[in-house]
């Protein structure tokens, strides 16, 4: 009879044994780095965004305008932010800035925060309180610049909340990511559509939300995924804010 | 209370049961049940997460134990490792398969259109 | 076997095998984290937790794809016995990579926020009609994270006894759902996320392998046909059977038997072990005593009695030869029956 090992745990391996199960520890261990090394350079590039902390905190004055989110028409920058510059507001973590820039809306306000940017894409991150998003004194406020219509579009993208995908979080756009995207689109922060090409020589245009709502409930479904619709595009000083046509998002072939 | 708050608080409500069946049954039941367990103590913090988990089948167990069941249903496996296997081969293919069909690529070649003309 | 439970019954292999284990999750979660943006020439990191998120997510999968490997390899190949052997600490590790993995996404992702990061999970994505892509995939992760942490949480022997070995097995069939929810939780989330194919690669070619092993060995493991008889069952020629080794036979009931040949003697036991219903047909008899290829609980062939002071016990059978042929006795007698032993004719008996 062939006396195959016979294996007992409390035994231990038995002698016929012990190569083959000290090769499945090496095969184990040796493979596990081997697996992980590949897995982990297959890792896509998170882009480009950053909180800008390399260029301190930014303090700025502005006309805020609501479009729900709320954003800041510059009228006094720093070195980084030029005047006539449009910067969407956001707050710390996945707050929004509404709240606090309700009260502030058409008025003059000092906005003091850090800066996320990727690309041509931006955002202040305002500090708590009134020193990060106030009225500013002695100033009357200059009239609210005219939004220019630039008509309807076809587009292809994808809606993302514009915090992470500035830089907040890398990568800070995606399907894996498109929870994350709504719970901050839901808080307030701003949503954003990343198109492909630039439009107007824009290549991100904030997502205008209605009366009650940041974004259009109807656009949550399609966070994160690529999509063509359709929209009404229109210039906000130097920012371009899309009405997006639910009625007309498709996925993207 | 929305729908999340509703399930959340299912889930403490449970838990909270567990807690209370885990307190009755390593003080009281556990000696009555199985010799081993007594004058055993160390090991019934290991139970306590599991209990906390499947507290209505550590109830029927506890339950048909105390009344006697019989014992042949001890010595009885389980055979549906067959049909086991081939229903979570089913469901991993399902999973794959659908996500093939998901990917999607970036419409890079996707060049915007003005359709019309800004309104009046 | 204890007589009285303790926390792990740890014994010298036990101990090896835990440390290739840990090993290996270490080597794993190094050789991932190791490789930054700077290796992939990239301009910014990925962000710490998501990172980290990935590194635990992606060792917990392959930690379970091997896992789900075990069994079937062990069916196939009885070298691979040894891993079976202490595949509960296997699993309660996968549990805690599994749980850090979600631990490290509800810090990050779905904190920040002014609402309960547990309510978050569960309201940020609704898109459950949407179709695959944007589908709430962490849906599929709880799911099989819960039944991770039931299976981790009954690994106790207490839990066997308890449960019996049948309620048992059959709770911890969970981990087959469970496995295609990883499956549906990472196709459907990180490989739909990734512009490379390796991911993908590695992924199919995991979750193939588990599938593709599984229906071999269930088709190796079809059980054989129940005789429609109410007498005794012919269980073929006693000589045939090697010394030290069993015959398995199925009774018109379903249930199987092991017919034993120990000193030129046949005795007949369940095949199920009252531990965790392993097939103690499969195992030897050392000592003079049946040991289960599992775990190695014993059995006097010709009792079913572990012996003292261990107290376990499994169900006989009574034997006969009749025209040279062994037959089984249908009916169970209660577990540590005592079972006059039959002798092969012409064997050698000590």
């Amino acid at each position: 009879m062939s006396e195959r090992p016979f294996f007992v745990g409390y035994v231990g391996l038995p002698r016929g044994s012990r190569g083959f199960a000290a090769a499945l520890a090496v095969v184990l261990v040796l493979g596990a780095g081997l697996l992980a090394t590949m897995v982990a350079r297959s890792v896509d590039d998170p882009g480009p965004g950053a909180f800008r902390f390399d260029l301190g905190p930014q303090k700025v004055t502005g006309i805020v305008e609501l479009t729900p989110a709320p954003v800041l028409h510059v009228t006094e920058g720093t070195s980084t932010i030029a005047p006539g510059h449009t910067l969407m507001l956001s707050g710390q973590g996945k707050n929004g800035a509404l709240p606090r820039a309700r009260a502030l809306e058409g008025r003059l306000a000092t906005a003091s925060g850090i800066l996320l940017t990727r690309g041509t894409l931006d955002m202040l991150q305002i500090g708590g309180g009134e020193a990060g998003l106030g009225p500013a004194t002695g100033a009357s406020a200059p009239a609210l610049p005219a939004p220019e219509p630039l008509g309807r579009w076809a587009l292809a993208g994808e809606i993302c909340d514009g915090k992470c995908a500035s830089g907040a979080m890398l990568p800070g756009l995606g399907i894996a990511h498109k929870a994350c995207a709504n719970l901050c689109i839901l808080n307030g922060l701003p949503p954003v559509f990343v198109s492909t090409r630039p439009v107007a020589g824009a290549s991100f245009l904030l997502i205008a939300g209605t009366a009650e709502a940041p974004m259009p409930p109807e656009l949550y479904d399609w966070v994160g995924e690529y999509v063509t619709l359709e929209g009404l595009v229109r210039r906000h000083g130097d920012l371009l804010v899309l009405t997006v046509d639910p009625a007309t998002l498709e996925r993207a072939p | 209370m929305s729908a999340a708050a509703a399930i959340l608080a299912l889930v403490r409500t449970w838990l909270w049961i567990g807690a209370g069946v885990a307190a009755l049954f390593l003080t009281i039941g556990i000696g009555r049940i199985d010799a081993n367990a007594r004058n055993a103590f160390v090991f019934r913090t290991l139970l306590v997460p599991g209990i906390l988990l499947i507290w209505p089948l550590v109830l029927w167990r506890w339950w048909c134990i105390e009344r006697g069941s019989p014992w042949i249903a001890r010595y009885r496996p389980p055979s549906a490792h067959g049909a086991a296997a081939v229903a979570m081969a089913i469901l991993v293919l399902a999973a794959l398969g659908l996500s093939l069909g998901a990917r999607q690529d970036w419409p890079a070649g996707f060049e915007p259109r003005r359709l019309a003309d800004a309104a009046p | 076997m204890s007589v009285k439970y303790v926390p792990v019954q740890w014994n010298r292999f036990k101990w090896g095998y835990d440390a290739v284990l840990l090993a290996g999750m270490a080597v794993f979660l190094w050789a991932f984290l190791r490789i930054d943006a700077a290796v992939l020439g990239h301009a910014r990191e990925v962000s710490g937790p998501i990172r980290n998120a990935r590194a635990f997510g992606a060792c917990a999968f392959a930690m379970m794809t091997i896992i789900l490997c075990i069994g079937p390899l062990a069916r196939l190949d009885a070298r691979f016995l040894p891993l079976l052997y202490n595949r509960r600490h296997f699993g309660v590790l996968t549990a805690a990579v599994a749980l850090s993995h979600a631990s490290l996404i509800l810090n990050w992702y779905f904190a920040f926020s002014p609402a309960e990061r547990y309510q978050t999970v569960l309201f940020a994505n609704t898109s459950y009609a949407g179709g695959v892509a944007g589908f709430p995939f962490e849906t599929f992760g709880i799911f099989a994270l819960l039944a991770l942490l039931i299976l981790a949480a009954t690994s106790h022997d207490f839990w066997l006894a308890f449960l019996t070995p049948p309620v048992w097995k059959g709770l911890h069939y969970l981990i087959y759902p469970a496995y295609a929810a990883v499956v549906a939780h990472v196709a459907w989330g990180a490989l739909l996320d990734r512009g490379s194919g390796t991911f993908t690669w590695v992924v199919f070619a995991g979750a193939l392998g588990v599938v593709v092993l599984h229906l071999i060995a269930a088709l190796k493991d079809r059980r054989g046909v129940r005789p429609e008889t109410s007498d005794w069952i012919d269980a073929g020629d006693p000589a045939t059977i090697a010394e030290g080794r069993a015959r398995i036979v199925i009774l018109p009931s379903g249930d199987r038997v092991a017919i034993f040949r120990h000193q030129g003697q046949l005795s007949a036991i369940s095949n199920a072990c009252a531990h965790q219903n392993g097939p103690l047909g499969e195992g030897r008899i050392i000592d003079c005593l049946v040991t289960c290829p599992w775990h190695g609980f014993q059995y006097e062939p010709r009792t079913g009695r572990a012996p003292p002071p261990f107290t376990e016990m499994v169900p006989t059978f009574a034997l006969r030869i009749v025209a040279g042929r062994v037959q089984v006795d249908p009916t169970t007698a209660p577990p540590g029956t005592p079972q006059a032993p039959v002798p092969i004719p012409g064997a050698v008996t000590a």
